[in-house]
């Protein structure tokens, strides 16, 4: 015997009811009328960065024998070859006995063996196109800059042309909310809050960041559970940062894009221009020695005068590259600490006092063998 | 599909039926034509037509390596003392018509009949006659074998990895596609898993006519040929239910050949799909790989297994296709981790899907310090040869909660010489390698340094 139940992916092409058309020769013929079995349990899944699944589960009533099963996904942006269609009972007699294509159509159909007549609960996996995702953060920031509270939302925009109308979304760190999204619609939900997390400020000079040479400020916060955060990696998303004005509402103060932050690395985040720290670059010595042929090193001094307008000290990170083979001479000097992070790039520590008195760092450095 | 069956034909029928209506005539033509006297140029009023009988059977052999499947089909005809002329057309299909050939079947048929020639009128491309010497008249079975284009099969996988990523469930699928113009109805189907040699396509050779696909398919056939995608059935005796058909697997030579059980129906430009095997718990193992020539620039993650018994595979070579793998995400869920469009693996061969980057398990490499030394200057103080030094330092974090492998190849330039106290070795001229394990939530940083000899300092 023989049953033909046709079902579509809910939504913008549902069919009102199921058919069934007859099958000649070996097997009894049948036509029947049921209803359209409804999606039940609908998750949609967001683990993997590039692809949405989607999960349903559906109720089909099975006669005893080979039953016929379509399903159409007209409008949709089903991907039909990770289509994955199973008994939600892994002991279930039921049979999935092979899968027709028809031609030209957002279709197909599951010939599917019962051993007697049921209504068996099915799965339906499969990934879905034009489901967009972004994920954008909240900072506020405490009056003194110390701590932050970091809310985390999830957006997604439904293009797909199906209609979710109560469906599971799973974000790729597992957080699960329960909405209804039409086709074309947006939703934007809170997936995370993290109170009094620890937030350092830093002032960056750093002319591959700011090529004006204006000092940046900058938040960083590290992704460790030390620090209030460490629980998943942080998504790229942009982070838009209000701080607490002491009057018991908030100021934005910028916003900046978070790059993806695995656990244990740091979210360096830029509010602005800090206006009040100004940094003056003068070359002060340029010379080449040691001259072989066309090989020559060179011998240069870089100055940089720095003035804190602020009423009180401020400590300035200066990025600085050099590129090639190249030694820091001695005599450098104005810095409370370095650090050579890779062989072009060095970081300089420097306290500026308030009110403008000027500090210099004297950076000399010798690049070797030019040609 | 044998509609063509039921209508003993004129000639001016026959052409009528092929040129004027070619909407109707979707497949070949088989005309058994009985001549009394000696066949004398063109048919005459003495012809007897012969009712066409259906096909006994048909088999569809079909190369996954080329646009080519071999066809083989039996029908029972009735032969009459002296020369029968047997006209076989294939209007609208992708026919090689270099290929179709005559075969009496059994011992009686063999010493009864001998094809004489074989024609292959000027006014149609899609014709040929056969012209068979009958010694003793009866009905024989013959087997008329063609090649076709049009008909291809594909391979797939489905993988659904376990939560702790030690296991998958494999289940391998065949899915064959007919855009060849023919339906072949209850058609023995196997599938031939290997690369052949050609020196022509069968495209070609069933071109000038079959320029660019068949035509489109009629709404008013569509019914039936939804009926004729039905599976033949495959009942399992002790539950009287049908089961899902097994596809043996054999070897001949350099090939493989799967055979599919029992007979399938694929009507024209429709694909079917059907399970190959499933496999449960096929250990898995996951190892972070950077090997840029395999997996691309970035540090990802890589599910690997064999094909071979220790991994409950292993008693075939696996077709080129698609891997998709999933994720079991508790309480029978999935989750999807990532598609491998695989080549073909041999028996005992090692299977490596790449997820993609895992945000879990990081790598950065940072150069530490860059020196030169050994300049060599020639007669015309310039440089000629020099000599770098560079230091590198990898770093892999493992934040997950388990033991990970990690695997990364760091390949070089140039006449170079390679130092560390990491556990690299040597991979080839270029490429050194390291494998290590990381254990939960561990860090480890390499180091290692490349020297490198440039323009006269260079001895190789």
């Amino acid at each position: 015997m023989n049953k033909r139940m046709i079902f579509t992916l809910a939504g913008t092409a549902a069919l009102a009811s199921v058919i069934g058309i007859s099958r000649p020769t070996t097997v009894e013929a049948r036509i029947k009328l049921a209803t359209l079995p409804d999606k039940e349990a609908v998750v949609v899944r967001f683990d993997h960065p590039n692809q949405v699944l989607v999960e349903e589960e559906r109720t089909i009533s099975l006669q005893k024998g080979t039953n016929t099963v379509d399903f159409s996904w007209a409008g949709t942006n089903i991907d039909k070859g990770s289509i994955v269609f199973r008994p939600v009972d892994v002991n279930s007699k039921v049979e999935i006995l092979s899968t027709s294509y028809p031609p030209g159509e957002a279709a197909l159909t599951w010939s599917i063996a019962s051993p007697d007549a049921r209504s068996e609960k099915f799965r339906l996996s499969y990934l879905m196109a034009n489901i967009q995702r972004e994920t954008d953060y909240r900072a506020i920031v405490s009056n003194d800059e110390k701590t932050l509270t970091f809310r985390h939302y999830f957006k997604i925009r439904n293009w797909s042309g199906g209609t979710f109308d109560s469906a599971d979304f799973i974000t790729r760190d597992g957080k699960t909310f329960e909405k209804g999204l039409d086709q074309g619609e947006a939703k934007r939900v809170l997936v995370n809050k993290w109170d009094k997390v620890t937030l350092n400020k830093e002032y960056v000079y750093d002319l591959t960041r700011q090529r004006e040479g204006k000092v940046m400020t900058d938040y960083v916060l590290k992704n460790t559970k030390e620090a209030g955060l460490g629980a998943i990696p942080l998504e790229y998303g942009k982070v838009r940062i209000y701080q607490d004005d002491g009057k018991g509402t908030t100021a934005f103060t910028g916003e900046d894009w978070g790059q993806f932050t695995a656990v244990g690395d740091d979210m360096r985040l830029n509010i602005g221009i800090a206006q009040d720290i100004k940094v003056e670059f003068k070359k002060m010595v340029n010379d080449v020695e040691n001259r072989r042929g066309n090989v020559y090193d060179t011998n240069e001094v870089d100055e940089f005068e720095i003035k804190n307008f602020k009423d009180s000290e401020v400590e300035l990170t200066l990025v600085l590259r050099v590129q090639g083979e190249w030694e820091m001479q001695k005599d450098s000097e104005g810095y409370t600490g370095f650090e050579r992070v890779d062989n072009e790039t060095i970081k300089f520590k420097v306290k500026a006092p308030a009110k403008g008195a000027p500090v210099k760092l004297k950076f000399h450095y010798k690049r070797l063998n030019n040609w | 599909m044998n509609r063509n069956n039921q209508l003993p034909m004129t000639n001016s029928q026959w052409s009528e039926a092929a040129g004027v209506r070619p909407q109707l005539v979707i497949g070949y033509w088989l005309l058994v034509i009985c001549c009394s006297a000696i066949f004398a140029g063109t048919l005459s009023a003495k012809e007897e037509l012969v009712t066409l009988p259906q096909r006994d059977s048909v088999q569809l052999t079909i190369y996954n390596s080329e646009d080519l499947t071999l066809v083989r089909e039996r029908r029972t005809l009735s032969f009459k003392q002296g020369n029968n002329r047997l006209q076989f057309s294939w209007a609208n299909t992708l026919i090689d018509p270099t290929s179709v050939e005559f075969h009496p079947v059994g011992k009686d048929a063999q010493e009864a009949l001998e094809v004489l020639d074989t024609s292959y009128p000027a006014e149609s491309h899609e014709m040929l006659i056969w012209t068979v010497a009958c010694t003793k008249p009866a009905g024989y079975s013959v087997e008329i074998s063609y090649f076709t284009s049009g008909i291809s099969w594909s391979a797939e996988y489905t993988g659904i990895v376990d939560a702790a990523e030690n296991s998958v469930d494999l289940t391998a699928y065949v899915t064959v596609t007919n855009n060849s113009g023919e339906e072949y109805e209850n058609a023995q189907v196997r599938l031939v898993v290997g690369v052949i040699h050609m020196v022509e396509r069968i495209i070609d050779l069933a071109r000038p006519r079959a320029q660019g696909a068949p035509r489109p398919m009629p709404p008013a056939e569509l019914e039936e040929l939804e009926r004729m995608a039905e599976d033949e059935m495959n009942e399992d005796p002790s539950t009287g239910m049908e089961k899902p058909k097994e596809i043996q697997k054999a070897g001949l030579s350099e090939y493989y050949i799967y055979t599919v059980e029992g007979t399938e129906t694929i009507p024209n430009r429709w694909s079917k799909r059907l399970r190959s095997f499933v496999v449960q718990d096929v250990p898995l193992k996951t190892v972070y790989r950077l090997e840029p020539d395999k997996f691309g620039p970035l540090f990802t993650k890589v599910l690997e297994f064999k094909n071979d018994e220790e991994h409950k595979l292993g008693k075939e070579p696996l077709p080129d296709g698609l891997i998709r793998l999933y994720k079991d995400a508790g309480q029978g869920r999935l989750g999807y981790m990532g598609t491998l469009a695989s080549k073909y693996i041999p028996k005992n061969e090692e299977v490596k899907v790449n997820v993609g980057p895992d945000a879990e398990c990081t790598l950065k490499e940072k150069r530490l310090s860059l020196k030169k030394k050994d300049l060599v200057l020639n007669r015309w103080n310039q440089l000629e040869g020099w000599t770098t030094v560079e230091e590198f330092e990898l770093e892999v974090k493992n934040f997950r909660g388990r033991e990970v492998e990690v695997e990364i190849h760091r390949s070089m330039q140039g006449d170079f010489d390679f130092e560390s106290d990491a556990g690299f070795e040597k991979h080839d001229a270029d490429t050194q390698k390291v494998h290590f394990t990381l254990k939960a939530d561990e860090q480890r940083k390499l180091a290692f340094k490349v020297t490198t000899r440039n323009g006269t300092n260079r001895r190789k």
